[in-house]
This record gives C-alpha cells, sequence and structure tokens, in this order.
C-alpha cells in the first residue's frame, strides 16, 4: 500500500433498484469514493457492521425491512450510530423527511436527484464524519503524554476480549507504576513530575510493538494491552519496557535524575473462558503489587494464582515446551 | 426510429405517434453506458408494467412507478420521471380504474419512444 494515497473513503448505498445503483456509482466516481451495495435492509444492517463505511445512502422502499427502520437500527447499533445516514429515496413528502432526519440521518436528497448536488452533500457528510473521528480521537488521547487514556483502554480491553475469546487468541495485559513518584514530585515539583511522565510514556511507545496498545491508565500508572501475545512473549516485552524506564535520565536542577517503574503482567490464557476486563486487570494488579513489595524496578508475572518474578531470570517460566504451545 | 419533430412535446394514449425521447446524459461519457443499460432494459419493464396493469396487482404497480420515476430522472429521461409520478399518484390516492390504466398507458408510450443511445 503506498502511505501517501489515504484510503479512499468508503459508501454504502442500500437500494432495491439495481439502475440506481449504477447510477449512484457513475455519479460519485468523480469523488473517488468507494462505493458499496446491498439491496435489502437486513443485509444492508449486516454489511455496514461488518464492513464500517464512512457514509450510507439509504432508500425508504426496500422490500421487507424499510429504510426507516433500517436507519433506527443502524443509529441504535454501537460500532454503526456514529456512520452519517443520508436518505436518498423517491418519497417526497414532508412527513418522511422530518421522521428520516428525526431518525438519526444527516441529510435527505430525493429521488430523481441533482447528480452536482448529491456529491456536494456526500462531501459536506463525510467533512463532518471526519471531524467527528477526530474529536472522537482526541476525547481518547491523555493530554501530558500523548497516550491513549483510560477510557480507550477500557474500551479496546473489553472488545480484545471478546475476539480472544472468540478466535481462542491469548491477550495480555502489562500493568506499570512508576517508583517513589510522590518522592520525586515532592523533591523536584510537579513540573518535573509531568517531564518524568512524559519521558517514561516516550520509553513506553518506544519499546513496545507497534500493534501493542500503550495507555496512561492513571497518575504514575501506565497499561499496555499486548494482543495475541502469551505470557511468555509479554515477559520479554515488559522487561524490555521496564529496562527503557531505567535507563532513561532526567536533569533538575544540574542533578541527574534516574526514574524506575514496577511492572505486573496477566494474561487471558490463564484464567479462565468467562474472564472479565476487571479480572483480567486485578491480577495484573496483583502482580504490579508483588513487584513493588519486591522492591520495586521488576517484572511479575501472574500464573495460575502464582506471581513469578522475572526480572534477571527469564527462565523462571520453566522450559517453553511444557506449555504445549 | 422516424422523428417525428412536431409531435414530441405531446402526451398520447398508447399506440399513438410519439418522437423519439433520447437522454439528456448521451454525451456525458461516464454515463453513456449505463444509460444504455437502462434503456436496453425498458422492454422488460414495459411487459411487466403491462402484466402488473392487466391483473390489477396495484402494490407492485406502485413500486414498479416508485422506481421508475426515481431512476428515470437520474438517466436524463425527464417525462419517464413525470409520468411515473403521475401513476404512482394516482395508485396511492386510490384512483379509479380507467384513470390508473390511462396513465399506465401513457408511461408505457414513453419508455417505448425512449431511444437507446450508441456507443462513441
Amino acid at each position: 500500500m503506498n502511505p501517501e494515497v489515504p484510503n479512499p473513503n468508503r459508501v454504502l448505498v442500500i437500494d432495491d433498484s439495481e439502475s440506481i445503483h449504477k447510477l449512484v456509482v457513475a455519479r460519485l466516481r468523480p469523488e473517488g469514493l468507494e462505493v458499496l451495495g446491498e439491496f435489502d435492509g437486513e443485509l444492508g444492517i449486516e454489511r455496514a457492521v461488518a464492513d464500517q463505511p464512512d457514509l450510507i445512502l439509504l432508500d425508504i422502499g426496500l422490500p421487507n425491512v424499510d429504510g426507516f427502520e433500517v436507519c433506527r437500527r443502524l443509529k441504535e447499533h454501537a460500532s454503526t450510530r456514529n456512520i452519517p445516514i443520508i436518505f436518498l429515496t423517491g418519497t417526497t413528502d414532508t412527513e418522511s423527511k422530518v421522521r428520516g432526519l428525526d431518525l438519526g440521518a444527516v441529510d435527505y436528497v430525493t429521488k430523481p436527484f441533482d447528480q452536482v448536488e448529491l456529491r456536494a452533500r456526500v462531501r459536506a457528510a463525510l467533512r463532518t464524519k471526519r471531524l467527528q473521528d477526530i474529536l472522537e480521537q482526541q476525547s481518547f488521547l491523555d493530554g501530558l503524554t500523548g497516550l491513549w487514556n483510560r477510557s480507550y483502554l477500557d474500551r479496546r480491553l473489553e472488545s480484545e476480549l471478546n475476539v480472544a475469546r472468540r478466535y481462542g487468541r491469548p491477550l495480555t495485559l502489562v500493568l506499570a507504576d512508576v517508583d517513589h513518584f510522590k518522592r520525586v514530585n515532592d523533591s523536584f515539583g510537579h513540573l518535573f513530575g509531568d517531564i518524568v511522565l512524559q519521558g517514561i510514556a516516550e520509553g513506553l511507545r518506544a519499546y513496545a510493538r507497534r500493534s501493542d496498545i500503550v495507555a496512561r491508565y492513571g497518575g504514575e500508572e501506565f497499561a499496555v494491552l499486548l494482543t495475541d501475545t502469551n505470557l511468555r512473549a509479554a515477559m520479554f516485552v515488559s522487561e524490555r519496557l521496564r529496562s527503557s524506564a531505567e535507563n532513561r535520565h532526567f536533569e533538575a536542577r544540574s542533578e541527574v535524575v534516574s526514574v524506575t517503574a514496577s511492572f505486573g503482567v496477566a494474561c487471558s490464557e490463564d484464567l479462565g473462558a468467562d474472564l472479565t476486563p476487571e479480572e483480567l486487570i486485578r491480577a495484573a494488579d496483583v502482580a504490579l503489587y508483588a513487584s513493588k513489595d519486591a522492591g520495586r524496578n521488576c517484572v511479575h508475572l501472574y500464573r495460575d494464582g502464582d506471581l513469578i518474578l522475572t526480572t534477571g531470570d527469564p527462565d523462571a517460566l520453566g522450559p517453553e515446551d511444557q506449555e504445549g504451545a | 426510429m422516424r422523428l417525428h419533430r412536431d409531435t414530441g412535446l405531446k402526451r398520447s394514449r398508447e399506440g399513438a405517434a410519439m418522437g423519439p425521447i433520447r437522454s439528456a446524459y448521451e454525451e456525458d461519457p461516464d454515463m453513456l453506458e449505463i444509460v444504455r443499460e437502462f434503456a436496453h432494459e425498458l422492454p422488460a419493464r414495459i411487459a411487466k408494467l403491462e402484466t402488473l396493469v392487466a391483473g390489477c396487482e396495484h402494490a407492485a404497480l406502485q413500486t414498479l412507478a416508485h422506481q421508475l420515476k426515481g431512476a428515470g430522472g437520474g438517466y436524463g429521461f425527464g417525462q419517464i420521471t413525470e409520468a411515473a409520478a403521475l401513476l404512482e399518484q394516482a395508485l396511492k390516492s386510490g384512483a379509479a380504474e380507467p384513470q390508473i390504466k390511462d396513465r399506465a398507458a401513457e408511461l408505457c408510450a414513453i419508455l417505448r419512444a425512449v431511444v437507446v443511445p450508441e456507443t462513441r
């Protein structure tokens, strides 16, 4: 894929008439959009959930489920709620227009449509969608460190746990807490504390893998979600993250300050099929406290109720073949 | 088809003379191909329309009229949209059978007069 060419926006057309599908494809071509199509309301909803288009053009007179009902259900569904809907319909009475817009559609265009007008309305809807996406993303970022924030992590944790369960893949959570952070703040001031948090965040981001989700979990606590990663693989990642913190130095009033962090790791594989996000967090937290109790600046893994210290002992988990992995 | 320059605008009963109807978009390279397809499919739609009228299947007829109303103008055939809208309106308002037959016949006449554009 060429990184300089952004993915084209995708528009889903739900209309029972083949003539309209062809017409919309021809008329939206100059916009460089990818047009998907469904002829039935029920299939239209499924397609929207599966393909997450950027915009939906929705007819009203559809077989089985009409366009109003399709709109209502798309707005009810969390995964499709934010996809803008433009009604594109031959139904021209005011009552239907009001009903469609009140159901959450952003616009209402009647057929036969003016091609120039349709393109302008599509552009307007996509513009608003883009801004909405940016706002939503910003609401999930931590202002100080630029990492994901806790509400994003909670959301991802829940959806990644579902994915892990469905496909039988391991999901691992790493919690990290900066050691003696209160002392740093008290000695050098809160502004310096902020610089430390930013530096630790930078290290976590730099040493995590591309697929890992790095978040500031609160105060001086961080969380890293490792998808498709078992405890053994997570151990190596966590050790790398721990040393990234240890090796970072900060300057305060011509003094060089070193900061360390303690880590706790738990994996969905060891915690049962009905694992909840809270249980995974609790297990990682217990391991994190074991690291604090063991003198800080180390990593503990939670496995089958045991807490295993791995810092300085990469063989602590035992030989690999015993796990049958 | 022969050109009847003078009668092009005249609405007529089925079978009466009507000038050829061309798409307003047949010069548009984005549209030519799908206008041709649309025009090619019209005989099948005419047949369906006539069957539905003969069988007094008003619900299905209304759906077909609604679709032609929505698509016609988009393909550059404003007259199809107008005639289909009149038929849809008659069906929606529960007009008498002779009026429905009249409007269906007018729509069929217009569909028959559509000229398939040549490829370039």
